[in-house]
């Protein structure tokens, strides 16, 4: 990197520390200037313009950088944080999965920051499928309830034009139809309001998918000797300290981690039903 | 490096929850207004002599690095909360369990797991007595519990 484009991001640094991201985005700005083909810049650059809430030309910012260097963490990362923010949730999922990977394949001390990250997206995701589901079934509903009661105006007309035929007891017939579609109807909300309350009382997360060192919702669990999974980053975090196995207290290295598939495959599908459960 | 912001403050947030839901019998919160210091109460269920009838509070003062780090936790005296006699709980409420030590912490144990610990070494011991040298400690002593290199001669106790 040329001198004065270390200078430069050095500067930007400084201020983007001290909270004037604006300074720090034209620092940047000026760094990339002078040395175009430094990927950290444009991730540094886009890290400003997040906190500025720019989050179209942050973006850009982190496909200058994937261009440069296509398995850079920080523009996954930065790239889900975008997307997110814009509501391309799909997008941000994928995004988030390919900074954590990223941090399992480089051991990369981010890891924890990946997790949570990749669980708020899914999180966010599953709230705004939720939202649509529930539109989708109000509208049904509604849509229900209107032919319904085209049907009962059809019937009352049909009673209508019988009446005129035969003299008899017509308005007795009448309220028996008005009754009988009433029935109909509120039988139909009952039904509605019940699929929404049971999906409402299903809320309990179980407890094979919740880690015991961070208590949350497991994405990504890896087995130990004993048995026992936990969350990746969380028992990278004990092992950093403590070269034990936590339930036993025997010895435990990294190195002797796996991954807990199933367990994995489990937890992914839980969490596709029950986006709710990441902040149980 | 230490975890990543907010990884105590989560995984708190959650053991409050799960508190409040439910506690063993014995064990009861006190205070928890943060998440760097909480007071639980606890008491002895059977009827051992030296702690019938007694209520003793402890505070857990917990770091950023929780539950990695293991929480400090220490007896207090108030008027109606006395410091429980037992060879390894000084008089001043510092408390000697390899449970609690830098060695011993596991991050699997939590603040319920911790109470009920302290409640089975109350409920086991049958000597009248503070830890050998108790005067001198509690005179001399300005290390912060975790930072004392006790010596576990007996795991029993």
């Amino acid at each position: 990197m040329s001198s004065k484009a270390v200078l430069l991001k050095e500067d930007g640094n400084r201020h983007f520390h001290s909270g004037d991201y604006v300074s720090a985005e034209a620092l940047y700005s000026k760094a990339i200037i002078a040395d175009p083909t430094n990927p950290s810049l444009y991730t540094n650059r886009a890290m400003a313009r997040l906190k500025m809430n720019l989050w179209e030309s942050a973006i850009a910012d982190c496909n200058e950088c994937l261009k440069l260097s296509p398995d850079n963490m920080k523009a996954h990362y930065y790239l889900a944080q975008a997307h997110l923010e814009l509501h391309d949730y799909y997008d941000a999922v994928e995004y988030a999965l390919r900074a954590y990977d990223l941090c399992v394949k480089t051991a990369d001390k981010s890891l924890s920051a990946a997790t949570a990250l990749v669980l708020r997206c899914k999180k966010e995701r599953w709230e705004h499928q939720d939202k649509q589901r529930r539109r989708e079934t109000r509208d049904l509903e509604d849509e229900v309830l209107a032919m319904m009661e085209r049907e009962r105006d059809a019937a009352l007309r049909g009673e209508e034009e019988e009446d005129v035929n035969a003299l008899g007891d017509a308005g007795g017939a009448r309220t028996e139809i008005e009754q009988e579609w009433e029935r109909k109807m509120e039988r139909m909300r009952t039904v509605f309001d019940k699929a929404r309350a049971a999906e409402e009382k299903r809320r309990k997360v179980p407890d094979w998918a919740i880690d015991d060192i961070s208590f949350g919702f497991m994405h990504d669990p890896v087995i130990t000797k004993t048995g026992k999974s936990y969350e990746r980053s969380s028992i990278m975090e004990h092992l950093r300290r403590s070269n034990t196995d936590p339930l036993t207290r025997e010895p435990l290295y990294i190195s002797e981690l796996r991954p807990n598939l199933d367990l994995k495959q489990a937890c992914d599908e839980f969490l596709q039903e029950n986006g709710w459960a990441v902040d149980w | 490096m230490p975890p990543a912001a907010g990884f105590a403050t989560k995984r708190l947030g959650k053991e409050l929850q799960k508190i409040h839901n439910s506690l063993p019998p014995g064990i009861d919160l006190v205070s928890a207004e943060n998440f760097e210091e909480w007071f639980l109460d606890i008491r002895v269920l059977d009827s051992n002599p030296l702690y019938k009838d007694q209520t003793y509070r402890l505070k857990f003062k917990f770091s950023s690095s929780y539950p990695i780090e293991p929480p400090e936790v220490v007896f207090v005296k108030l008027p109606d909360r006395p410091i429980p006699i037992h060879p390894h709980i000084y008089s001043n409420g510092i408390i000697c369990l390899d449970l609690l030590g830098q060695q011993g912490w596991s991050p699997v144990q939590n603040v319920e797991s911790v109470c009920m610990s302290l409640q089975s070494m109350l409920t086991g011991n049958t000597k009248d007595e503070r830890p050998p040298g108790d005067e001198d400690f509690v005179r001399a002593n300005r290390l912060r519990p975790k930072d004392i290199d006790f010596f576990y001669h007996d795991n029993n106790v």
